[in-house]
């Protein structure tokens, strides 16, 4: 019962004659149905929500700190992104759903209804456009997650993006350990200095290399946009550079026994005259 | 051209030995739970002597003792499976002793009142109504755990429970859960309705059925029994290493999954094969009701991938108790190994979950705005490619772990592509929906719970499959809060429909939808609360498996719990309406709701043999609805063109 037509359209051949009135012709018709305009109306409606929606968004993952690190700008950005592709597709489902309780006609009683509603059983414009419409929204997010994951990619293992100059700064090296439940940092090109808070200069690449002795832990940097397994018996990598000074929060995100919701320290992103004292005072020294 | 009459021989009927029954009339529930108690405790003594006690291995826990433990869980399940009548089959076969018609009629509890539901009975309607009672229990216990959850949650200033307890509850929550949730909709639904929906008398395999159910009810006892010794003290997903230091309370979430990994191997061949062999005459695959299709789609996952979390388990059992080396890396195993062979079924399972409930709500949409199904084929491909694309996702579970960073751009790949046929799903539902007349009744209101729930957890679903954004959400609450969206707002409400839908037909009395209506709202508008400030909490970075936190969470975590209490009181008062309504005498018809399915062409309640004639089907069951008088206008406007037009080209 498709309401178009679906034969080939021949192009070399002259138009077959149809009865069917012109294409602007039934869509004028279709907007003049009693039901489409409030439809229409309702729809963009609650598109516009979004914006409120999108600003309470990034104002609850600020509320503990605006990104301190180009990663978390760029996660932030990307959570941005998705909350306002997703609206025509949310949007869409709340204005049937709400419509169809006022808008076609309600019934009640014990008895089944007597009116039945017409018959459709599909509508080839309809579904092409749905799935058209939700294919196009899935690529256009792939494409973006896929973009974005290998921005972040590159700035948590230092490779040099593209536009951007390459940083002269030497990156710092830092080992993290997470045992239940305590985080150590140790920096093997400070003199294998060690500390149960991380410090780091502003500005310079911080390298990762995470394990665990015991149990999976998850080393979470919530500002920085940081995270990776701590495995027992094996090393993950990434890392970050903090463009923020201030003090932030390390947590552990992966179950791990008695105290896991303890397991927590800081990352204080200092300058790095403060950083050099810092590392004297903990008896370490440049070894390079 | 003559045609030859064969006389109809006599076929020789197996000899009757004993009564109808044999073995069977003197086994139930009390005697599978009496040899299983024994055979348990008996080999608890036995084992006691072999094992050398004293001697701590590096865990501090005593050598042997976790293996005598797993032995005594074992004895438990083989006892009551033994007690229960589940090997008097194969014993008969081997004894000789084929079963009779009378026999037969036996085993499907013919004449036994209501003592069949707690015997080893082959009927689907019993099995189906042992598996609503039984999912309802798992339910409630779930819920109560969820209760104690939010409760040392909302208490921001205190711990309420010992943080080892604590970690054994969000563990034996989420597992029963999951549990009650596959067996909710695909349990009862699947085995008392689809039979009946494509014109069968039984089952396929209709001891199987039998077997099916009672596995899991033995697998119950050892997985809630885990909190008394110790607790599992790991999340549902028992990851190791952290799973071998937790107490012996481990081994009964394993034999649990061990033990129903089976009991859900067997519902699914046995759906399968009963959807695929056992349709009545004339439907055909494009005559299925979508709701067959969606179980049949379960019933494919969880045959493919439930093995896996067995696999999963039962080397974890071996790490365990036997100090094997699996996933313990300090002596060269992998726990990425066990993240695999978790996830591979864990996230299929989702969809085993999600997609028996849509299905079954997409027909209760049809008979509820009296519309034809919109577009079946669409349905039917939603659900292919669900299945299809289920299988290759699992590893955006193991985004952060580091386990294969370069894997991470495939499978954020393919997991933002299942939303395409998920959308399928949606867009079926919606295009039923549009331009119908709604009869407002329960079950149809469940439609709007569940498709707003799952439009809200498909879109976060969205978020957490791109690996950036879930570099930020992995391991918080706002993925707690988006498969709770999935799993119980859209796979609970809608099995809240589901169950009301087909309540007259299971029970034979009508559902009281005055009470029901108040719980359901109830619990979702609580829902909305509950799980939306949980939202909050995730995005603002709140860590999930915690028991204290920041005071920045607090505000939402106290309004979370406030909705967790409601949620609570809701599903309390449908409880209610579902249990006062069962014994009430308001007698169902046969066909309440004007449906076209086949279950509801037989009579209430339903006898023995479903139907005394076999239905032939000529046509799919969503044959509702007049024509569109939009089209009329159109085929009207085309005629007048007829003569102008034509010509004019």
């Amino acid at each position: 019962m498709s309401i178009v037509d679906d034969r080939p359209a021949a192009a070399d051949q002259p138009e077959e004659p149809t009865n069917r009135p012109e294409v602007t012709y039934r869509l004028r018709e279709w907007l003049a149905r009693p039901y489409v305009r409030p439809i229409l109306t309702m729809f963009v409606l609650f598109c516009l929500l979004v914006i409120p929606i999108a600003w309470l968004v990034v104002f609850f993952m600020n509320m503990s700190g605006a990104p301190a690190s180009d990663i978390m700008s760029e996660i932030e950005q990307t959570i941005l992104v998705f909350t306002i592709v997703s609206a025509p597709l949310m949007s869409i489902t709340l204005t049937i759903l709400l419509y169809s309780l006022f808008g076609w006609g309600r019934v009640t009683g014990d008895e089944p209804p007597m009116q039945e509603s017409p018959a459709i059983r599909s509508n080839a414009i309809g579904s092409y456009l749905w799935i058209g419409a939700t294919s196009v929204l899935a690529a256009f997010l792939v494409i973006w997650g896929l973009l974005a994951l290998a921005n972040i990619t590159a700035s948590s293992y230092g490779s040099i993006p593209a536009n951007q100059q390459p940083n002269s700064t030497r990156p710092i090296d830092v080992n993290v350990t997470g045992q239940q439940w305590v985080w150590t940092f140790e920096y093997p090109d400070q003199g294998k200095i060690t500390s149960d808070v991380l410090v780091v200069p502003i500005d310079t690449p911080i390298y990762f290399n995470v394990t665990s002795v015991d149990v999976i832990h998850s080393f979470w940097v919530v500002e920085l946009g940081v995270k990776i397994d701590a495995n027992p018996g094996a090393i993950t990598n990434t890392g970050v550079t903090p463009n923020k000074l201030g003090n932030f929060n390390i947590r552990c995100a992966e179950l791990c026994g008695l105290h896991h919701a303890y397991m927590e320290t800081q990352i204080q992103v200092v300058t790095q005259e403060q950083f050099d004292s810092w590392v004297r005072e903990m008896g370490g020294k440049r070894t390079v | 051209m003559t045609a030859v009459i064969h006389e109809q021989q006599a076929v020789p009927q197996p000899k009757q030995h004993g009564k109808p029954g044999g073995f069977l009339r003197h086994t139930n529930i009390v005697t599978g739970v009496v040899l299983g108690l024994v055979l348990a405790l008996v080999t608890y003594a036995i084992g006691g002597l072999l094992v050398p006690w004293g001697t701590e291995n590096s865990n501090f826990l005593q050598v042997g003792e976790s293996a005598l433990v797993a032995a005594t869980y074992t004895a438990w399940v083989i006892g009551f499976m033994i007690g229960i009548g589940a090997f008097a089959g194969p014993i008969r076969w081997w004894l000789g002793h084929d079963l009779t018609h009378a026999d037969a009629e036996y085993l499907a509890g013919k004449g036994q009142g209501r003592g069949k539901y707690w015997k080893y009975t082959t009927d689907h309607k019993v099995v189906g109504i042992q598996y609503l009672v039984m999912g309802l229990f798992l339910l409630g216990f779930g819920g109560l755990l969820a209760m104690w959850i939010r409760t040392e949650l909302g208490v921001t200033w205190a711990e309420v429970f010992d943080p080892n307890f604590y970690n054994s509850i969000i563990g034996t929550h989420g597992i029963v859960m999951v549990i009650a949730m596959i067996i909710i909709a695909a349990g009862p639904l699947g085995n008392f309705i689809m039979p009946l929906m494509i014109g069968a008398r039984d089952m396929a395999f209709p001891r199987l059925n039998a077997l099916s159910f009672w596995l899991l009810f033995a697998a119950v006892p050892p997985l809630v029994s885990n909190l008394l010794l110790g607790g599992m003290r790991d999340g549902w997903t028992a990851y190791q290493p952290l799973g071998t230091q937790a107490p012996v309370g481990m081994i009964g979430y394993q034999v649990c999954i061990i033990t129903f990994a089976f009991s859900t191997g067997i519902a699914g061949v046995n759906l399968f094969t009963t959807i695929v062999t056992m349709r009545a005459r004339g439907m055909t695959w494009n005559r299925v009701p979508v709701f067959v299709i969606g179980i049949l789609a379960a019933a494919i996952m969880g045959l493919v991938w439930f093995p896996m979390y067995q696999y999963s388990q039962v080397m974890a059992l071996s790490d365990f108790a036997f100090e094997s080396a699996f996933f313990i890396p300090q002596n060269g195993g992998s726990v990425w190994l066990y993240e695999n062979l978790f996830w591979l079924l864990g996230h299929p399972e989702v969809y085993v979950i999600v997609i028996p409930v849509t299905a079954a709500l997409m027909e209760v949409m049809v008979v509820f705005l009296r519309k034809p199904l919109f577009s079946y084929k669409i349905a039917v491909a939603g659900f292919a490619g669900v299945v299809g694309i289920s299988s290759l996702v699992w590893v955006h579970h193991m985004y952060m772990t580091g386990w294969s960073p370069a894997a991470n751009y495939p499978f954020m790949l393919s997991t933002e592509l299942i939303s395409i046929p998920f959308g399928f799903l949606v867009l079926v539902m919606l295009g039923t929906i549009w331009r119908g007349k709604v009869w407002t009744r329960l079950p149809m209101m469940c439609v709007y719970a569940l498709l707003w729930n799952k439009i809200v957890g498909g879109i976060t679903g969205v978020y957490l499959s791109d690996v950036p954004v879930d570099q930020y959400m992995h391991g918080g609450m706002f993925v707690v809060a988006h498969f709770h969206f999935m799993l119980m707002g859209a796979g609970l409400f809608g099995a809240m429909g589901a169950i009301a839908y087909w309540f007259p037909k299971m029970t034979g009395r009508m559902l009281n939808e005055r009470i029901g209506s108040i719980g359901l709202w109830l619990s979702f508008f609580a829902f909305q609360l509950t799980f939306g400030s949980m939202f909050v909490a995730g995005l603002q970075g709140q860590p999930r498996r915690v028991l204290q936190f920041d005071d920045a969470f607090n505000v939402s975590n106290w309004l979370s719990t406030i909705g967790a209490y409601l949620i609570g009181v809701g599903m309390m008062i449908f409880l209610y309406a579902i249990i006062t309504s069962w014994r009430s005498n308001v007698i169902a018809p046969s066909n309440p709701w004007g449906a076209k399915t086949l279950e509801w062409q037989t009579a209430t309640p339903v006898p023995l043999n479903n139907f005394p004639v076999l239905p032939v089907v000529t046509s799919d069951p969503y044959d509702y609805g007049v024509p569109d008088p939009y089209l009329a206008i159109e085929k009207k406007l085309s005629d007048e063109n007829q003569d102008t037009k034509v010509g004019a080209r």
